[in-house]
């Protein structure tokens, strides 16, 4: 929910009490507005009418006085409420009524003076509509106010969150606004700071790979060239050449490692994102033509249901995923074992019969996870890496006890 | 046949120029940008060995200037770049072949042939161990006097091991030239086990000699004293 949207909806939901309450006393408000102003008439007509009594000695015939008590006396003037009907439209309607005593010719006549109440119907009405119509108006004034007041407010907040959100690592550091508000000084401060650290974790993170990958690489290739050098001067019965073929392997393992390692890091990096339609249909067929021969030698039977698929994706990593996967399948395979491969558009399955694992087969994807014999190498951790990159589900599986199943979703 | 070799590790330039010099290659080096600007518009070369990282420039832009020069000049990349990037760049500048460092020299040597046979035969030329013979063009191989059917990857073995008549072909280097990066080497081992067993017995069965001698926890070489 956007900022604006959230703070409209909260203010909304604080005028609803505010609404509740202000009716309430809206309400009592008018009712004691008309007892007031209806007591006071009252008292008028009673001043007026003991004054008449006064001068005159009688009373005026006058239409307000409803009843005239002889023999009843109130030391003080009373007020009362009363429901009266209206022979109009025959309805009981509230009324005010005051008794006063007057003395006429030494007897005690109660004058009973009525006037019309507000009706508490009525009052309800008015209050509704003064309620509502000020509360739309404090609405509408709140929708401007709040809408000019946040766009003010939060402009550098919003000039900052475009930088970031099109800030690519790599790229020059974004300048963020300067602002005169303390907490958005501090946010855009607090993000340069971090953004340096990463940039610059990033660039060195960069920079070691690329060193890593020059001179390292380098030197175990003098090793390399050095040591089958050697192997080929050595004299074959000669007990040195065990320890040659030893160096030399390992060289030769080690700078393999190193590679994977690197890919892995620098798809971590990001540094692969030059993303394309590809056609991932062409790309297993060309994987499984450079593994055509390895399955013939295990006499591997291979079952595919292979219909298109195109994915935006970079085109190196697509190619590393789907031969690592067509490799995994056929290395870990037994002789006369099958492959079943099932590619769709949403989709792809790679099932292989394989030699049981123990454990958890969520482990396999893991970097140099140990298997029975070894290792199970770090072919898996890059294809684990790539789905995580582009948000692939994948999911590993072990099913009558050797038949290992690996799923990929696109999406 | 003239090879320029640039590199700027002394210690891999040496061992690549042993490597040419000892398959009867002249050769000359560079192991700095400027020394290979220099020779190349000095000399013509048939093929140039080039690093890419070099101290004092790349080798992206000696391909470049090569390329103008003396555009028959056979160009193979050895880079410890990924391949990845590099390699597309190499490639589209007109270099013929890219080797990701580290490598076999046996790789190297069969690389440097095969792109003088492309270059000097315009595909066609025909190597021949005893009297067995390859002709590269056609992708035939003659044992004998019969014609031998192989599959891919033990036409490519063979192509190997005639290339490198006089060295030993470790399992590792023999995993390498025929998947490239695409193979575990400890997994691959069985599979050349198996490619070298089927391609002798197709060899024998053709009435030669078989030709391969197994040195043992290395790899595979020629037999020196075949026919």
């Amino acid at each position: 929910m956007k900022l604006i949207k959230r703070t409209y909806f909260l203010t909304a939901l604080w005028l609803l009490p505010v609404m509740f309450i202000g009716s309430i006393f809206c309400f009592y408000m008018i009712e004691y507005i008309a007892y007031e102003e209806t007591d006071e008439f009252l008292t008028y007509e009673m001043e007026r009418l003991l004054e008449y009594h006064k001068e005159n000695g009688n009373l005026p015939d006058y239409h307000k006085v409803s009843d005239i008590i002889p023999g009843l006396r109130y030391e003080q003037p009373l007020f009362k409420d009363t429901l009266l009907l209206e022979t109009g439209d025959n309805e009981m309607v509230p009324y005010r009524m005051l008794y006063f005593t007057i003395n006429h010719k030494g007897r005690d006549f109660t004058i009973v003076l009525n006037h019309l109440l507000l009706g508490k119907d009525d009052i309800a009405q008015g209050t509704v509509l003064i309620i509502f119509g000020l509360m739309f108006l404090v609405a509408a004034f709140l929708v401007l106010i709040v809408n000019h007041v946040t766009r003010k407010v939060w402009a550098p907040f919003y000039v900052t969150l475009g930088r970031l959100t099109h800030f690519k690592i790599g790229d020059p550091l974004p300048r963020f606004p300067e602002t005169t508000i303390e907490e958005f000084g501090a946010l855009n401060a607090t993000l340069s700071a971090l953004l340096k650290k990463i940039t610059n974790d990033y660039q060195h993170n960069k920079e070691f790979n690329e060193n890593a990958s020059h001179e390292l690489q380098t030197h175990l290739a003098v090793i390399r060239s050095n040591a089958e050098k050697l192997l080929n001067k050595t004299p074959e019965k000669s007990g040195n050449l065990k320890e040659l073929q030893t160096i030399y392997s390992a060289s030769t393992r080690l700078s393999q490692v190193q590679r994977s390692l690197l890919l892995l890091s620098r798809i971590n990096n990001g540094e692969y994102s030059d993303d394309v339609d590809v056609d991932i249909r062409q790309l297993l067929l060309q994987a499984l033509s450079i593994y055509s021969e390895t399955i013939e030698l295990r006499d591997i039977a291979m079952d595919k249901e292979i219909q298109s698929c195109h994915i935006f994706i970079d085109a190196g990593l697509a190619e590393i995923l789907l031969n690592n996967l067509v490799k995994n399948a056929v290395k870990h395979n037994v002789q006369g074992g099958f492959i079943s491969l099932k590619l769709t558009s949403f989709m792809l399955i790679v099932e292989n019969s394989g030699l049981p694992i123990h454990g958890q087969p969520e482990r396999m994807l893991q970097r140099f996870a140990k298997g029975e014999n070894g290792n199970w190498g770090i072919g898996l951790a890059i294809v684990s890496q790539i789905c995580e990159l582009y948000g692939f589900r994948l999911s590993y599986e072990v099913s009558g006890g050797s038949i290992h199943k690996i799923t990929i979703r696109w999406r | 046949m003239k090879i320029l070799i640039v590199e700027d590790n002394l210690n891999l330039l040496e061992a690549i120029r042993e490597t040419l010099v000892a398959e009867r290659y002249v050769c000359e080096t560079a192991e700095k940008y400027t020394t290979a600007s220099e020779k190349i518009y000095m000399y013509t070369y048939d093929v140039m060995v080039v690093d890419i990282n070099l101290p004092d420039g790349s080798g992206l832009k000696l391909i470049r200037e090569i390329k103008k020069i003396n555009p028959e000049t056979g160009i193979i990349i050895i880079s410890a770049r990924d391949s990845l990037d590099n390699k597309i760049e190499g490639l589209e500048l007109g270099a013929d072949d890219y080797l990701t460092k580290p490598f076999d020299m046996a790789e190297l040597v069969v690389r440097v042939k095969a792109l003088l046979r492309r270059r000097n035969f315009s595909g066609k030329a025909t190597i021949s161990f005893g009297n067995i013979t390859i002709d590269t063009g056609r992708r035939e191989v003659t044992a004998g006097t019969m014609k031998i059917n192989l599959t891919k990857s033990e036409y490519n073995i063979l192509l190997f091991f005639f290339s490198n008549p006089n060295r030993v072909l470790t399992k590792e280097s023999i995993a390498e030239h025929i998947w490239g990066d695409n193979m575990d080497l400890a997994d691959s081992f069985d599979f050349i086990y198996s490619h070298i067993r089927n391609l002798r017995k197709k060899i024998t069965s053709a009435g030669c000699d078989d030709p391969i001698r197994g040195v043992y926890g290395i790899g595979y070489r020629l037999k020196r004293d075949y026919n």
